[in-house]
């Protein structure tokens, strides 16, 4: 057996940052915009939902829609997404439900918190630790996430729709809204 | 046994004049470790312990085999070849180099290494949604000009695996690459479900330019010459065909096998993607007699690739209405155009068959040159 000395092949991100980012804070007179997508109608559905609770609650609510991201509508999408991101006080991006769609939601959520922004990226159960892994892999660990369940798309617009009621307040609380924001917009969390 | 050294300090003066190789400049960055080098089954298992591996044998990339590979490789190992997603981490000639040797990659296809790893990290490729994806989908690279038979890169009889050729060895280092540059770990990073036998040592092939009745691919697709075109390729597809006798019968036959419906293409979730053909020497030749312009091949393949909106479930089918993916004939095209449907000049002599291979979606295809 002899020794010697061979050289790393891989190669890491060092730098981090572990702070979630500014708080959501009160509601009223914000505007939240949702990154929904080509892909999940049950992403549609449970935006929908709470973009009119956070209407209730005072806020403005816009969406971007995602589609190809490659070649020329890529290019667009780019031009689209960073005007987007120029135009609201928060975001909420989905909706990670699948390998590439949780690597863009993750890639579009850390764009938004970039430009200090409230931020939280939206997936399923079984794509959490893929979501935090390639927040991580981005450099910006402390990415908030929120967790829905698994599977979500093969189930009823209803069962959806209970989904969304329920992870409204949780959702907020990730994005660290104002103390009773949800109870104000008259969520039904139960 | 291992000994994990300190990372060499940065350097503040690069000199080139001494090339490469570095003379007494010691060019290499890449942390170092102390570890055995002698007995390949030992390294392995260490190499697998520290995520470097991909489950098969793996030469020690050495201080000197990195050096000797680099002083033949006529590289300088600082140069930067690309940032490659999610980490953008950097992917230098050194860490090609350290890949390459792990994978017993002859110093030669350096060039070609690089130019691959450019192909991948092209944003047309969007080589991150493909790391992470549940789909089962791998860079497959074709290359054209001399170099194929410089480096003996299958183009005849089982070119898309099986060929006995050290080309093997320089596909096997772009998956290296993409699994410890790009950071590519099943259940980590990829959720792919069903992974893919291309995942394991890649797919490279040559195009058989000789027997093709058209120009390369590469020089189609505006790069002449020694070339690399990278594809997401989501498998591999048998269209056999033992009845045609024109070049037109062949297209219809090779374009309507391509279209079905769970097809990664047809999804209204995939906005848009390409298709490729390989086709055999012999019905190369007749296609060529028949149709000599290759865009019209391409637009007859194009045109057989599609179906009737009742060939899909009727959920599916409301969702390609929704997303205006229906033309004015009623019928769902597998591409968007007759330009998405790549077709190059491959395989054995014995015909009967071509190769459909299907893409994963909007990570669109690249040819870069090989310098």
């Amino acid at each position: 057996m002899a020794l010697g000395t061979v050289l790393d092949p891989s190669a890491r991100r060092v730098d981090d940052i572990a702070h979630p980012g500014p708080p959501l804070g009160p509601l009223h007179g914000k505007t939240i915009g949702f990154r929904v997508d080509i892909m999940w109608r049950s992403w549609d559905w449970i935006s929908a939902l709470w973009a009119a609770e956070l209407e209730a609650a005072g806020a403005t609510v816009r969406f971007w829609r995602a589609g190809g991201r490659t070649g020329e509508e890529g290019a667009r999408m780019a031009e689209g997404l960073k005007e987007f991101l120029g135009s609201i006080d928060a975001a909420i991006v989905g909706l990670g439900n699948c390998g590439s769609c949780t690597g863009w939601t993750i890639h579009d959520a850390l764009a938004a918190a970039a430009t200090d922004i409230p931020t939280i990226a939206i997936v399923t159960q079984n794509f959490d630790d893929l979501g935090h892994n390639l927040a991580r892999r981005g450099g910006r660990s402390g990415l908030r996430i929120h967790v829905l369940p698994h599977p979500l798309n093969e189930r009823a617009r209803e069962e959806v729709e209970q989904v969304a009621r329920e992870h409204y307040p949780r959702m907020l609380e990730a994005m660290d809204a104002a103390a009773g924001a949800a109870v104000s917009a008259g969520a039904a969390a139960a | 046994m291992s000994e994990v050294l300190p990372p060499p300090a940065p350097k503040t003066a690069i000199i080139r004049d001494c090339g490469p190789e570095g003379c007494e400049v010691d060019w290499l960055t890449s942390r170092t470790v102390v570890t055995e080098v002698d007995d390949v089954a030992e390294f392995t298992r260490f190499a697998m312990d520290e995520g470097w591996g991909d489950g098969l044998p793996l030469i020690p990339p050495t201080v000197e085999r990195v050096r000797a590979f680099l002083a033949e490789g006529g590289r300088y190992p600082d140069e930067l070849i690309a940032t490659l997603p999610p980490m953008q981490t950097e992917c230098t000639v050194e860490k090609i180099v350290i890949n390459a040797v792990m994978a017993g990659a002859p110093p030669e296809t350096l060039p070609l290494l690089c130019a691959a790893v450019e192909a991948i990290a092209d944003p047309r490729f969007d080589i991150g949604g493909l790391n992470a994806t549940t789909g089962s989908v791998v860079p497959l690279l074709v290359v054209n000009g001399p170099i194929r038979d410089v480096f003996d890169i299958p183009y005849q009889h089982g070119c898309f695996g099986g060929a006995a050729t050290l080309a093997n060895a320089a596909a096997r280092t772009l998956r290296l690459l993409m699994r410890n540059i790009g950071g590519q770990q099943l259940g980590v990073s990829s959720e792919s479900v069903f992974g893919n036998p291309g995942r394991i040592a890649g797919i490279m092939m040559g195009e058989w330019e000789e027997r093709s009745p058209w120009k390369p691919l590469a020089e189609r697709r505006g790069v002449p010459g020694n070339a690399v075109t990278v594809y997401g390729a989501m498998g591999t597809m048998n269209i056999l065909d033992i009845t045609s006798h024109s070049g037109p019968e062949f297209l219809e036959s090779i374009g309507r096998s391509l279209a079905y419906p769970g097809c990664n293409n047809f999804s209204p979730a995939v906005a848009f993607g390409e298709a490729m053909v390989a086709i055999n020497p012999v019905w190369a030749e007749i296609i060529g007699r028949d149709v000599p312009d290759i865009a019209d091949v391409q637009e007859m393949i194009w045109r057989h690739a599609s179906l009737p909106l009742d060939a899909f479930q009727k959920r599916l089918a409301d969702s390609i209405v929704a997303a205006g993916r229906v033309q004015a004939d009623g019928r769902v095209y597998l591409t968007p155009t007759p330009d998405d449907v790549l077709v190059y000049v491959c395989g054995g002599t014995g015909s009967l068959h071509a190769h459909g291979v299907h893409s994963w979606g909007t990570c669109l295809s690249a040819t870069k040159a090989v310098r």
